[in-house]
């Protein structure tokens, strides 16, 4: 259905125009001043994204501090791309993405709907009075030279200039095309008075900018068309009313694939504009009347009907500011209430999405939040697995005493809920640093930056592997007292529980306290309890307490939740690395490695296996253990990792481990 | 640090200034405090054991900022 559908929105809209330019050859003219008109859109919108670089992410978080500065920002940022659509797709993106709240958002989409009147403006004063060709020439001569500059702002500025000049090129073909028109064809024919011409033109408005997907194009259209005398200053008036509304659309498209905010900033746009065309249409005698006025104060001549729709336009969408601004927080409850947040699929990416792919800056925040994303489903699985739940752990001032009460097994299928919270959220972010990676080349450190995110987040992955491995043993072990095979478990399940509560408790720091050297201590406090363990297990075998097999079914298993909360721990120091440079040199400087770790605390070096690695790859401890043994062990996240270095696409069943000794 | 050295001289390091390592010396001098009140606190055998190698690391961590602070003047 959706490829007929695509195809037909080729054909249908190539059949209509050499249907038209059969019966009309004159509108050939006009139709090719609209396209170069889009095109010139198209190099502006360009220009402006590789002149922005990444000031566009940090100029939109400080934009949406406070309504009035959203407001600005959306006048500023549409008058520049002379798209207000634009815009409202751009903002829906970064509201999906989780960089700007909800009613910023609103504020953003206000103020572009007042910065595209500014496009009528500069038409309806410049372009339809000045010989805008002249000037339109030489500015698309010079853009190409700049545009095959290798600089890049300056190859931005080239696309700037040209889009500039294609859009009064457009607009020139335009005047022009309309002005062979009129000889052939009189439009006013079909001038219909009265509120059936009131309704049937915002119709029109509104279905010619869903086609051109742009309502300053259709604006340029009914200005030319109005100069040229083919349309009525009423008909014009209604065209640009229904040009308000159908500039909703693309930003109703561009929500189509965003979540729950995206939806709601796409229909606040829809309410708003819908609002504002009501009121300007309802109030349209006085409207028109407070124009005249407006137009007299500021010598706009009485018959210069395309300077007075600008003044219409900016009116009614300042009217429409004005009304819905004090409702902004109502109309954010309603639409939550309206749209309320669905049970969240935790399956699922929930910050990337492709249209940040070009906004480098974005990319890192994005990926963090979805990082942090995993990092929960991972904890949960973790403590899932050993029978825990974040809750008890979290709220518990004794934790070995909450541990060892955790005798109710959890029901859950590991292995599946690896493949659901896990796996296909780190299959998301593995593809995503690898889109991520075109913008090596002009931000080298963002990227090493985000491929350190994608690798902390490999790290998580391994460990709820590794706690799959010991699920079966701790529900044989921890769901009845089995004497000391349950006490050593529950020892083992209360360190990966502190583990989990001393990240916990970096992540709730200010971060201007947080030192990641404190995960140093826990490593300490890791490397000294597997020291003791190997001693106490040692004991029990002699005391005939514990028998060899089940010793060393446990040691495997206890040697699987080490590597678990190595690269837990690592996971959190990668994340919470100083942002500051200098101070992340510092702290790299004062943190412990193995050796130093288990010197410190009295300890052989072999047993201090948590402490932290040097700078380098993500420490895989699975491996470094099973490399000892001589058995090569292929993990889900070596499987992603290899297929993103191939550019492949995951998929087939998780790489074989070893079988586990129980 | 020879290896930072290294990776400044490289330019790929940022420069340590005093300043950097007073702030990190000053969060790492807070959570030893921290830690000694909690020991102060009597805590049970196996916590006390746990906090006592918490708080040779963070004296560690201490050792060397003061050694690079000295450094740097």
């Amino acid at each position: 259905m959706t490829s007929v559908l695509k195809n037909y929105s080729v054909i249908l809209p190539l059949a209509a125009l050499v249907l038209a330019f059969w019966f009309s050859p004159d509108l050939q003219e006009v139709a090719a001043g609209v396209a170069i008109f889009l095109f010139g859109i198209l190099m502006l919108q360009d220009g402006f994204k590789r002149l922005g670089g990444g000031n566009l992410e940090r100029v939109l978080g400080a934009a949406t501090r406070s309504t009035p500065r959203a407001l600005a920002f959306g006048l500023v940022s549409s008058t520049l791309v002379q798209s207000s659509s634009l815009v409202s797709v751009l903002t829906i993106s970064f509201l999906s993405a989780g960089l700007i709240s909800l009613i910023g958002a609103i504020g953003i989409v206000f103020g572009a709907n007042l910065g595209t009147t500014t496009g009528t403006w500069l038409v309806a004063g410049l372009g339809l009075k000045v010989d805008i060709a002249a000037y339109a020439m030489p500015m698309i001569a010079f853009a190409v030279v700049l545009v095959f500059q290798k600089a890049r702002p300056v190859r931005g500025f080239g696309y700037v200039l040209a889009g500039a000049g294609f859009l009064f090129l457009g607009i020139f073909y335009m005047k022009d095309g309309f002005e062979a028109f009129r000889d052939g064809l009189d439009l006013t024919r079909y001038a219909l008075p009265g509120i059936l011409g009131l309704l049937v033109y915002t119709a029109l408005g509104a279905a010619a900018t869903v086609i051109l997907q742009s309502s300053h194009a259709t604006m340029v259209l009914v200005i030319t068309a109005l100069a040229a005398g083919q349309i009525t200053y009423e008909n014009a008036i209604a065209l640009a009313v229904g040009a308000n509304i159908g500039t909703t659309v693309t930003a109703i498209i561009g929500a189509v694939g965003a979540n729950v905010q995206g939806k709601r900033l796409a229909l606040a746009h829809l309410l708003f504009n819908l609002v504002t065309a009501a009121v300007a249409l309802i109030l349209v005698a006085p409207l028109t009347a407070l124009v005249d006025v407006v137009a007299q104060i500021v010598g706009i001549a009485a018959e210069d009907y395309a300077l007075k729709l600008a003044v219409f336009q900016t009116i009614f969408n300042t009217l429409g500011v004005i009304l819905m601004l004090p409702l902004t927080r109502r109309l954010v409850t309603f639409l939550e209430r309206y749209l309320p947040e669905p049970e969240p699929d935790v399956s699922r990416p929930r910050y990337l999405n492709a249209a940040i792919d070009d906004y480098p800056e974005t990319l890192e925040r994005a990926l963090r939040q979805e990082v942090s994303h995993l990092y929960d489903n991972a904890v949960k699985l973790v403590l899932h697995g050993l029978n825990l739940h974040r809750e008890t752990v979290f709220a518990a001032s004794d934790l070995a005493a909450a541990v060892r009460r955790s005798r109710s097994p959890i029901d859950l299928d590991i292995g599946d809920e690896y493949e659901r919270r896990v796996k296909t959220l780190y299959a998301a972010i593995v593809d995503f640093a690898t889109r991520a990676a075109r913008h090596r080349e002009s931000a080298p450190k963002l990227v090493a930056r985000i491929d350190a995110l994608r690798d902390l987040a490999g790290g998580l992955v391994r460990s709820v592997k590794s706690v799959k491995h010991i699920r079966k043993n701790v529900l044989r072990y921890t769901t009845c007292d089995a004497g000391t095979a349950t006490e050593l478990y529950d020892a083992l399940r209360t360190e990966v529980a502190q583990v989990v509560v001393a990240i916990r408790n970096l992540d709730r720091e200010e971060p201007d306290e947080r030192s990641t050297l404190c995960l140093d201590q826990e490593a300490a406090r890791l490397a000294a309890a597997s020291g003791k363990r190997g001693l106490r297990v040692g004991a029990l075998i002699r005391e005939g307490k514990l028998d060899p097999t089940a010793a060393t079914s446990f040691l495997n298993d206890a040697s699987y939740a080490e590597a678990a909360m190595a690269e837990l721990l690592a996971a959190a120091r990668a994340y919470f690395a100083e942002p500051d440079r200098a101070i992340a040199e510092v702290e790299g400087l004062f943190a412990l490695d193995e050796e130093e770790i288990g010197a410190t605390i009295g300890q052989a070096s072999e047993r201090a296996k948590h402490a932290r690695p040097r700078p380098g790859p993500m420490p895989n401890c699975h491996n470094r253990r099973l490399a000892s043994t001589g058995t090569k062990r292929r993990s889900d996240s070596d499987e992603i990792e290899e297929t993103r270095r191939e550019g492949g696409r995951i998929s087939g069943p998780a790489g074989g481990g070893p079988r586990k000794q129980d | 640090m020879a290896e930072y050295q290294d990776r400044l001289a490289a330019g790929h390091a940022s420069k340590i200034e005093p300043e950097h390592v007073e702030r990190v010396l000053e969060k790492l001098r807070r959570k030893e405090a921290d830690l000694r009140a909690r020991l102060a606190s009597d805590p049970v055998d196996a916590e006390c054991e746990d906090l006592q190698h918490k708080l040779k690391v963070a004296r560690e961590h201490i050792e060397r900022a003061e050694w690079l602070r000295r450094e740097l003047a």
